[in-house]
């Protein structure tokens, strides 16, 4: 197999959180492969821990969680222009905010109302990366500050510069917060529920803003979402999470026509279809398991009307559909019994597959 | 259930108009004469971007503010001016709201018991505490939680748990209509099912009107019989939920649909969606007067106009 130019390569990461119920044990060995330019989304309820495991890509876990195992292997351009890669976890607090944060690696938050400083105008909280990372003088941030702002579709940037957070609307707040994102060009872009907060209209746009950006820059995106919607309109590359778990990934075309994986079977069906007459939507039983208890076997077993007995003992190993699709589930094994997704799910693949088949011609 | 339209609407809002002086010079029009109709046991659907005034109707309508202009019929009685007792106390009981937050509109240091409890400990609606706890009891097996949950507080719930108080809170009172202000936008894709699918449950058992406050699309498309789309403070179209979806007139409702991302990759990926922008798109909404699609749809526009998306 050729090598891949790889930006992030996240191996066997496991994390623990210490709280005063217990150790709760919120990521269970994940690997996650980013290619440069590509944008991969990561999906899953709340609690899942994505955001987590993005936290810990940036080297801003919170004080209590413990990194039990695992890599995060980031690969950058160097001040000289020479490709270096580095272990992030292994490196001191004080190295990642220099190196890593909002310089190589940014990150745009879920509320834009609490990530942005309600205290400091909206030019100043832009020039504030450039200035700390690369010395650019006042004159230079100012001009590349209002150059950003127009580009993020903000109209009177010489205005709006002077202006506080408060005098925006949520969407424009959230230009903002990626206009901040952008400032230092990047390579990579952590979006963590962009748009969950926003109405509609607005995630519309915001969301062509970023794949626009993204090619213009031709930077890499990962996108954390449980917006399935979402992910099928941004992502290249998905990978479904569940309970501190990666439980299927591949192409975004693999998992959304040919999901194999219990839990996307659920997701999927859950989603509200715009064209059926359908009067009840389809829920998922049960909750997610406490991970503050060790989870024997498959942690969606409970949850799941086609388990096996072997769910609830052993944990499923990634099973290998094709080069580039897997899922961890013991339905995939040669020796379990044929099982089909459920019916109605099939009949809205096929429907989509339809669909899809007339905007291709 | 079957919603019967010939009946007498249990809600009529007509020309409603809330502004809201903030200085001398300057109103903020935020409802700008809607008009609109619910009947026993439907779920009329409110939508719209941010700062379209949907909650701002929402909260006219139970009066929390006092309506500009315009009339509020609720079962017979005008309430949309200065309020008898008798009147209040048909209003706060008959009438009930479900909030977008849960964590935010629970006490956090109330039991749930007692946040349940408090419509009736106000209206004094038991005869003894054995009563009371059995309603409370009744109302919380009804919206799918134990009656152990009774003594705890709400940070020991989860998202979809709180909103689960929030909708028995509301429902305790044996209201006539519920006002449900976004209360599925703060939760999880999979939660908000669950609790679209407990609100249809309780309607077909309770038959109480919804109306349903929301901007997105999808879910209202679930829950709604008829769906009114409102922008800027003017009801642009109103109609059933099939008559909206199948065939929009007006550009703003279009562009609404179309910002819908479909969970279909191939086709999203090549889907730009809509764009609309009143002030560009040279529409005046004071203009506009409403014109008949088909059955119960109308949209707001002017004669040009409607011959223009008609066509």
């Amino acid at each position: 197999m050729e090598e891949k130019d790889l930006i992030m390569k996240i191996r066997d990461l496991d994390i623990s959180f210490k709280t005063t119920a217990g150790v709760v044990h919120a990521i269970r060995g994940i690997n996650i492969d980013l290619e440069r330019g590509q944008t991969i989304s990561v999906v899953g309820e709340s609690g899942s821990g994505k955001s987590v495991t993005m936290r810990a890509a940036m080297g801003i876990l919170a004080k209590n969680a413990t990194v039990e195992s695992g890599t995060i292997e980031f690969t950058y351009k160097n001040d000289n222009g020479s490709m270096e890669t580095v272990d992030i976890l292994k490196k001191d607090k004080k190295w990642i905010r220099k190196n890593i944060n909002g310089k190589r690696i940014a990150m745009v938050f879920q509320d834009p109302m609490t990530s942005l400083d309600p205290t400091m105008n909206i030019g100043k909280q832009i020039m504030e990366g450039m200035r700390w990372h690369y010395n650019t003088s006042k004159e230079e941030a100012h001009k590349k500050a209002v150059e950003l702002l127009k580009e993020v579709g903000i109209e009177d940037a010489e205005k709006r510069m002077k202006q506080y957070p408060h005098q925006l609307s949520g969407g424009m707040r959230q230009r903002v917060v990626i206009a901040i994102a952008l400032a230092c060009d990047p390579e990579l872009l952590i979006c963590d529920e962009p748009t969950t907060a926003l109405d509609v209209t607005i995630q519309a746009k915001i969301i062509e803003l970023i794949r626009r950006e993204q090619k213009k820059r031709g930077i890499s995106v990962i996108y954390i979402t449980h917006d399935l919607g979402v992910v099928a309109k941004v992502a290249d590359f998905v990978n479904v999470m569940y309970a501190g778990k990666i439980v299927e990934k591949g192409t975004v075309n693999e998992v959304f026509y040919d999901p194999k994986h219990p839990y996307t079977w659920g997701l999927l069906s859950a989603m509200p279809d715009l064209n059926t007459d359908d009067d009840r939507l389809y829920t998922i039983p049960g909750s997610p398991p406490n991970l503050l208890h060790e989870v024997p076997g498959d942690a969606f077993a409970p949850r799941n009307k086609f388990a096996l007995v072997i769910d609830d003992k052993k944990e499923p190993p990634m099973f290998k559909i094709s080069e580039t699709h897997y899922a961890a589930t013991w339905l995939l094994d040669e020796r379990a019994p044929k099982v089909e997704m459920p019916i109605e799910l099939k009949n809205r693949l096929e429907r989509m597959k339809k669909e899809a088949e007339r905007y291709g011609s | 259930m079957a919603v019967d339209y010939n009946s007498k609407p249990l809600l009529k809002v007509e020309g409603l108009k809330q502004y809201f002086p903030i200085s001398r010079t300057f109103t903020v029009k935020a409802v700008e004469g809607v008009s609109f109709e619910i009947y026993p046991g439907e779920t009329y659907g409110l939508v719209g971007e941010s700062g379209s005034g949907k909650s701002t109707i929402g909260r006219s309508v139970i009066r929390l503010y006092d309506p500009t202009d315009g009339k509020i019929i609720f079962d017979g009685t005008d309430i949309s001016k200065k309020l008898s007792r008798g009147d209040t106390k048909k209003l706060r009981t008959q009438m009930q709201m479900i909030f977008q937050d849960p964590m935010s509109s629970l006490n956090p240091r109330k039991k749930v018991e007692d946040i349940i409890g408090e419509g009736l400990d106000i209206h004094k609606n038991y005869k003894n505490q054995a009563e009371r706890s059995e309603k409370i009891k009744a109302i919380l097996k009804k919206v799918g939680l134990a009656p152990e949950h009774a003594s705890r507080y709400p940070h020991q719930f989860s998202g979809g748990q709180r909103q689960r108080v929030g909708i028995a809170r509301a429902l305790i009172m044996n209201p006539k209509l519920i006002i449900a202000d976004e209360c599925i936008s703060a939760l999880d894709v999979s939660i908000q099912a669950q609790v679209v699918n407990l609100m249809k449950d309780i309607q077909e058992e309770t038959g109480s009107a919804y109306l349903f406050i929301a901007h997105d699309l999808s879910m209202v498309k679930y829950i709604s019989d008829r769906i009114g789309v409102l922008h800027l403070g003017h009801l642009l179209e109103t109609g059933t939920t099939d008559e909206i979806f199948q065939n929009p007139i007006h550009p703003y409702t279009k562009s609404l649909l179309s910002a819908i991302p479909e969970p279909n990759p191939m086709v999203e990926k090549n889907r730009v969606a809509e764009s609309y922008d009143y002030k560009t798109s040279g529409i005046n909404y004071n203009l506009g007067v409403e014109h008949h699609v088909s059955g119960s749809h109308y949209v707001k526009c002017t004669d040009e106009e409607f011959e223009k998306w008609t066509k």
